[in-house]
Formats: C-alpha cells, sequence, structure tokens
C-alpha cells in the first residue's frame, strides 16, 4: 500500500500496529522490484505488522523529516517512534527475518 | 475494463513540469531553493499543455486529465508529440505512419546512412522504397499525415539538438542505429563503425534529453540478442531481475531483485547495444531520464494498413546476407527456387514477432511512459521459434503459392550453439501494457508471398539472388558458405530443446482484449485518437 505526505501521520504515527515504512523512489531499479514481495508480506503480516511504501520524491516532508538519504530505507515505527531501521534492497527471506526482529523488541505482541 | 494506462498520473506525463519543481533529492540533485518552497507549499508543479492550471498536486490520472485521449492501445496525449530517429528504416518509416494515424504528430530524422551502406554493399530493399520527399507526399496525399522531417546526422549534436528544441517531443523512439551482426562482423572498419554510430549516436541523444526534454521518455531499441542464450538454460528476464531472485553464497543470501541481469552479446553489433543499455541505464539513474529499453526479437514481414495503402508508403525489406532477417530472407530463396539455407543444425532457438505486433507494442510503450529516473525493459516478441522450423512453414506457406521448396543445411559462419536450452519472459506487454499477438507467423508470411511474388519484386530480388548466402564469417573469414546437406520439408527428425515463452497472460486473457475494444468505444475513442472524454 502507497501512502502520501498527507497520511503519514493516521496511517504509520498513529497505528495501533507496528508499520514498516519502506521508503523509495522510481529511479531505483531494485525499489520497484521489492514492491511484489512487499505486498505479498503484506498479506501474510496482516493483523501483526502494517506495511505501507512512500516515494521519497513525491512526499518530500516524510523524507525530510527522517533524513532519507538513500533507497530503500526501512523504518519500523512503533506507537510513533522509530524501533528499527535500515537501508539497502533484501530479499524475502531478509525482509521476513528483519520484521520478526522488530516485532520481537515489541511487548506483548500477539 | 480500465485501459491500460487509465491509472498513470502527471509523474509518467512528459507534459508534466517537474524540473525545478522537485527536489530529486536521492538522485543527488538537491535543491535547496525547491526544499524550502516544497517545506512552505508542499510539493506543486505545473504542466506545459495547460499552463492555466498554474501550480498544482500531481495527482491526475490520465482518464481524468482531457489531454489524453483514449485510443485502442490505451489513452494517448492529443496531437502527441513523438520524434523518431531513423524515420527512414524498415521500423521508423512504419511506426511514423502509425502513429500519424492515430494522430500524433510525428517528426523524425534520419541521415540515410541504411541507404548508403546497402549501396555501398550492391544490394538494395528488395520492396522498392521511394525517396524521403515522396513518401513525406505520399503520406499527406493517402493518409493525410504531416510528418516533419529533417536529414540529420544522429551524431551532429547541434543539429539534432536544434531541431529536439524546435518540436519539443513528448517522446522519442530511437530506432536510429545500424542494425546488422554480420554488417558488424565484416571487418574491423565495420565492426568500430558500428560501434561508433550506436554508441556514441545514444550517448549524445541521451545529453541532449538531459538538456532539452528530460520529462519525455525515450523508447530505445535494443534486441534479444543482447541476452545470447545461457546454456544454463535460466530464464531471460526482462533486462532486470524479479524481486524474488537471490543470489546464494556461502551460506548467505542477498537479493537480485532490479539489478541487471547478465548480457552475453552475439556480435559486435550486439555489444553495442548492451553498451547503450549500460549508458541509458546510468543516464536514467543520473538525471531522472526515462526509458524503456526494448529487447526486441528478429521481426518478420510486410504489412499494415499505412505501409499497404500506397506502393509509395511500402517500408524497405532487404534480403541479402547482411541486412536481411531469416524470415524475410527464406522467403525470397523460396520465390528464387533457392533451397532455404539453415546454418549448422538449424536448432537455434531465437524469438520473433510480426512488424504489425511490433508497431502495436511501440504505440503502447509511448502511450505509458515509464516514471521519472525509471529505467525499464520489455521483451518484445511474440513467438520463439527454431530457424529449422521457420524454413518449415515457409515451405508449408510457398506450396499453397505453388513452389516446391527444399531446406539445405550450411556451414554456420557464427560463432553460436546450434543447441541451447531457451526460456524467455515477456509478462510486461501482454499484462501491464495490454498487448495480445494479433499476426500468427504463417499469416504474415502469407502476406509477404503476397506482395514479394509480383513481378517488379522477382525481378529485384533475382538481382540480390548472389548476395543471399552468407560469407561473413565470425572468424573473419570471406568465404560462401558450403551446403551440407539437402533436404525435403518434413523429412527431418526434430531434436534440441523445446523453447519456452513466459507471458503470464491468464493475468489478461484474450478475451478482455475485446472487452478492452468496448471499453474504448464506449469512452468514445478509436483508432484516430480523437475521443471526447466530454
Ligand atoms: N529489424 C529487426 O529485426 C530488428 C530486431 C531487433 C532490433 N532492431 C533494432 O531496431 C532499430 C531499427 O531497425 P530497422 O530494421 O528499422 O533498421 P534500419 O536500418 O532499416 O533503420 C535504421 C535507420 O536509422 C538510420 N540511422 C542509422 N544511424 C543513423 C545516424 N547516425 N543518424 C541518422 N540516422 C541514422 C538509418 O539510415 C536507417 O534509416 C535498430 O536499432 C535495430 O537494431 C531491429
Amino acid at each position: 500500500m502507497e501512502i502520501r505526505d498527507r497520511d503519514f501521520d493516521r496511517e504509520v504515527l498513529k497505528s495501533e500496529l507496528p508499520v514498516l515504512v519502506e521508503f523509495w523512489g522510481s529511479w531505483c531499479p531494485p525499489c520497484q522490484k521489492e514492491k511484489y514481495i512487499l505486498e505479498k508480506l503484506r498479506e501474510e503480516y496482516k493483523g501483526r505488522m502494517k506495511i505501507v511504501t512512500i516515494n521519497v520524491d513525491r512526499n518530500p516532508r516524510a523524507a525530510y523529516r527522517y533524513g532519507i538519504k538513500c533507497v530503500p530505507t526501512y523504518i519500523i515505527f512503533h506507537r510513533g517512534e522509530a524501533i528499527h531501521s535500515d537501508i539497502a534492497a533484501k530479499s524475502e527471506g531478509q525482509l521476513r527475518e528483519m520484521i520478526e526482529e522488530a516485532l520481537k523488541k515489541i511487548p506483548n505482541q500477539l | 475494463m480500465k485501459l491500460h494506462n487509465a491509472h498513470k498520473t502527471c509523474w509518467n506525463c512528459p507534459a508534466a513540469i517537474l524540473k525545478g519543481n522537485v527536489d530529486f533529492r536521492a538522485c543527488g540533485q538537491s535543491l535547496e531553493a525547491i526544499r524550502r518552497r516544497i517545506e512552505r507549499e508542499g510539493l506543486l508543479i505545473e504542466c506545459a499543455r495547460l499552463p492555466d492550471l498554474g501550480h498544482f498536486e500531481p495527482t491526475i490520472t490520465f482518464e481524468e486529465c482531457p489531454e489524453w485521449r483514449p485510443t485502442k492501445y490505451g489513452y494517448l496525449l492529443e496531437n502527441m508529440r513523438v520524434m523518431i530517429l531513423g524515420i527512414d528504416g524498415y521500423l521508423g518509416w512504419t511506426l511514423a505512419l502509425k502513429l500519424g494515424a492515430l494522430g500524433c504528430e510525428v517528426s523524425g530524422v534520419d541521415c540515410f546512412l541504411r541507404r548508403k551502406m546497402v549501396r555501398e554493399l550492391g544490394t538494395d530493399s528488395v520492396v522498392p522504397i521511394y525517396p524521403m520527399e515522396e513518401r513525406l507526399k505520399a503520406a499527406k496525399e493517402v493518409l493525410d499525415i504531416d510528418i516533419k522531417f529533417r536529414e540529420i546526422n544522429i551524431l551532429d549534436r547541434e543539429k539534432l539538438g536544434q531541431f529536439m528544441r524546435e518540436v519539443q517531443p513528448e517522446a522519442i523512439v530511437h530506432y536510429g542505429e545500424i542494425p546488422s551482426a554480420p554488417y558488424s562482423m565484416i571487418d574491423c572498419n565495420h565492426a568500430i563503425q558500428v560501434q561508433y554510430n550506436n554508441v556514441i549516436g545514444t550517448l549524445g541523444l541521451l545529453f541532449l534529453m538531459k538538456e532539452i526534454c528530460p520529462e519525455s521518455s525515450l523508447i530505445k531499441l535494443g534486441t534479444l540478442g543482447e541476452y545470447g542464450a545461457p546454456l544454463t538454460g535460466r530464464p531471460l528476464f526482462e533486462g532486470l531481475f524479479p524481486a524474488d531472485a537471490v543470489l546464494r553464497w556461502r551460506g548467505r543470501e542477498w537479493s537480485l531483485g532490479g539489478e541487471l541481469t547478465p548480457r552475453d552479446p552475439v556480435s559486435f553489433y550486439h555489444v553495442s547495444k548492451v553498451q547503450d543499455t549500460f549508458n541509458i541505464y546510468e543516464a536514467c539513474k543520473y538525471w531522472w531520464l526515462r526509458s524503456y529499453d526494448v529487447m526486441q526479437g528478429v521481426i518478420y514481414g510486410v504489412h499494415t494498413d499505412e505501409v499497404a495503402a500506397d506502393p509509395r508508403l511500402r517500408t524497405r525489406l532487404d534480403v541479402d546476407e547482411w541486412f536481411g532477417t531469416v524470415v524475410n530472407r527464406f522467403v525470397a530463396q523460396a520465390i528464387l527456387g533457392m533451397p532455404l539455407t539453415v546454418y549448422g543444425e538449424g536448432e537455434q532457438i531465437r524469438g520473433f514477432i510480426a512488424l504489425e505486433d511490433a508497431m502495436e507494442c511501440m504505440v503502447r510503450l509511448i502511450s505509458s511512459p515509464p516514471e521519472p529516473g525509471q529505467y525499464d525493459v520489455v521483451n518484445q516478441v511474440s513467438g520463439l521459434h527454431k530457424v529449422s522450423e521457420l524454413a518449415e512453414t515457409v515451405a508449408r506457406v510457398a506450396a499453397e503459392f505453388g513452389y516446391d521448396v527444399k531446406i539445405q543445411r550450411v556451414e554456420n559462419p557464427r560463432v553460436e550453439a546450434d543447441y541451447h536450452p531457451f526460456e524467455v519472459v515477456s509478462t510486461k506487454l501482454p499484462n501491464e501494457l495490454g498487448f495480445t499477438p494479433k499476426v500468427p507467423l504463417e499469416v504474415e508470411i502469407r502476406r509477404m508471398f503476397e506482395l514479394l511474388t509480383q513481378p517488379h519484386i522477382v525481378e529485384r530480388i533475382r538481382k540480390v539472388a548472389h548476395l543471399i548466402r552468407p560469407r561473413t564469417w565470425w572468424s573473419g573469414e570471406k568465404k560462401v558458405v558450403e551446403t551440407l546437406e539437402v533436404y525435403r520439408p518434413g523429412t527431418r527428425r526434430r531434436r534440441g530443446f523445446k523453447p519456452r515463452l513466459i507471458t503470464d497472460r491468464e493475468r489478461f486473457p484474450v478475451s478482455k482484449v475485446e472487452e478492452v475494444e468496448r471499453a474504448v468505444e464506449a469512452i468514445g475513442g478509436g483508432e484516430g485518437g480523437d475521443g471526447n472524454k466530454g
């Protein structure tokens, strides 16, 4: 799911669930491809982790705010706080590992 | 049912003025002034076609925008300005007429290099082609199409730049290269000529686009031969690895998704195309240019409605060893009563597409520009065939026209595997761009026989008959290849590998094509591109 600057507060910072945000650029071929995997994981983690993407050129405010210097950048938010961040394109296995690690940091996660 | 490009937005549109309005920071283009403005006002752009909109949010879809009109190939910008480099060539001229018929404002350049090369080699197009002035006049008279033509060598950047400034193209189709593998293998001079013309021409063009029209898309012709035919049998993906491709090494893994797949070009000509690929890939990254690099299969055929409308509008067709492609050559040989020359075992597999289908793909690509900075690749093929099977098919159709055809295996002058697996992925055109091939191989071959058996054309084929059998060896030797075996069609046992074309077409079944056509009618569009959204 692609979000925009104006939805960032609602979709990410105020979300009940933890949120993985992928910051991407249309000129970044690995980002373009990774969207398919993120869609798949979005289904798989439904109810445990929300997964969204945001284009850095179209949504400069979010990109400025989090100082995005390279894409893809992943930030996992929980209750408005960034609890994990990472850069560089990942395989499905690596993404899953990253999500599982972050979930461990969150108490009372189902 | 929506047209394939209905959901695209200003971000894909060449009329959207992004330069100066968007802060493409991560491309290394961050501009403090833009940043401050965006922080104050949000991200707003302007439209080159609708200046009255002032500054606005770039979220208008093609379906909503009054400038994008429905046609049966998707929404097209009204009077879209498309510039064709290499407009005098086999594909360039055909596309010019097709786009003109769709209501595009077509412009083009050519330096007639192809005509000169052919003349120097003592050969000629077997379908007569007219001088450019006459072509242009006929296009106006017969089809009411105005084409803005300039005789320019693409290497002359000053002249090309002037013309680009004048036209302000919204899409550029780059066909203007030397298209022949054997020509590049004649000797050192020819190899250098091909690489210099193709690579430097394209590199210069990229710099001009950056300066003059960074928002327009570049549709650049590469070839399926850039990939080679990997003996591992791994699929030939569409230029970049898919998301789920991973590299495993010593117990660790990395994503390959989005990385360029390996290239294994099969001649110095193909090397020029690979070099182009890298140059375009980089330019997209540095300057947020956008491009489709089209890995096109071998084209065959003579027909589109527009070129068939008048003898003066016909496009060229060559059958000599340097510029003739395989199906076109086989048809000429059949007409001359010459056994069809299959190189080596004839088990080589290649990707093919009919002229008319290839033109439809190009229109669809023009209609659906990539996003800013996006370098994308499409594999443009409609079928994979073994060379020996093509000979059988041509022989079968030839029999319908009363020709008794034999096939001959000759020495293979090229360095290539005679037996090899071949698996090609071509999913974007059928699924994302709504393309379904419409011209079966035999249908186009029949059309070729109808045209090429006309007495004045048979006469022209006869004149170049001695140039059909190859003498240009990849080893550098110059000697006519010898016959290894002559056989009757249908008598040779099939061996080797079975090709595999992966289209995932079930996601866009053929029945949907009719649905699209109905949808276009419903919104008032059609072939002419003059549909009105009201
Ligand atoms: N025909 C095929 O089967 C096929 C298959 C795959 C890819 N392609 C590619 O498609 C493109 C077009 O192929 P085609 O068959 O129409 O070839 P073509 O030779 O008929 O057309 C190319 C045109 O470009 C012009 N040209 C070349 N260099 C130029 C320069 N420096 N300045 C100005 N004009 C120049 C030529 O004069 C010619 O008219 C080529 O890039 C070719 O490599 C063709």
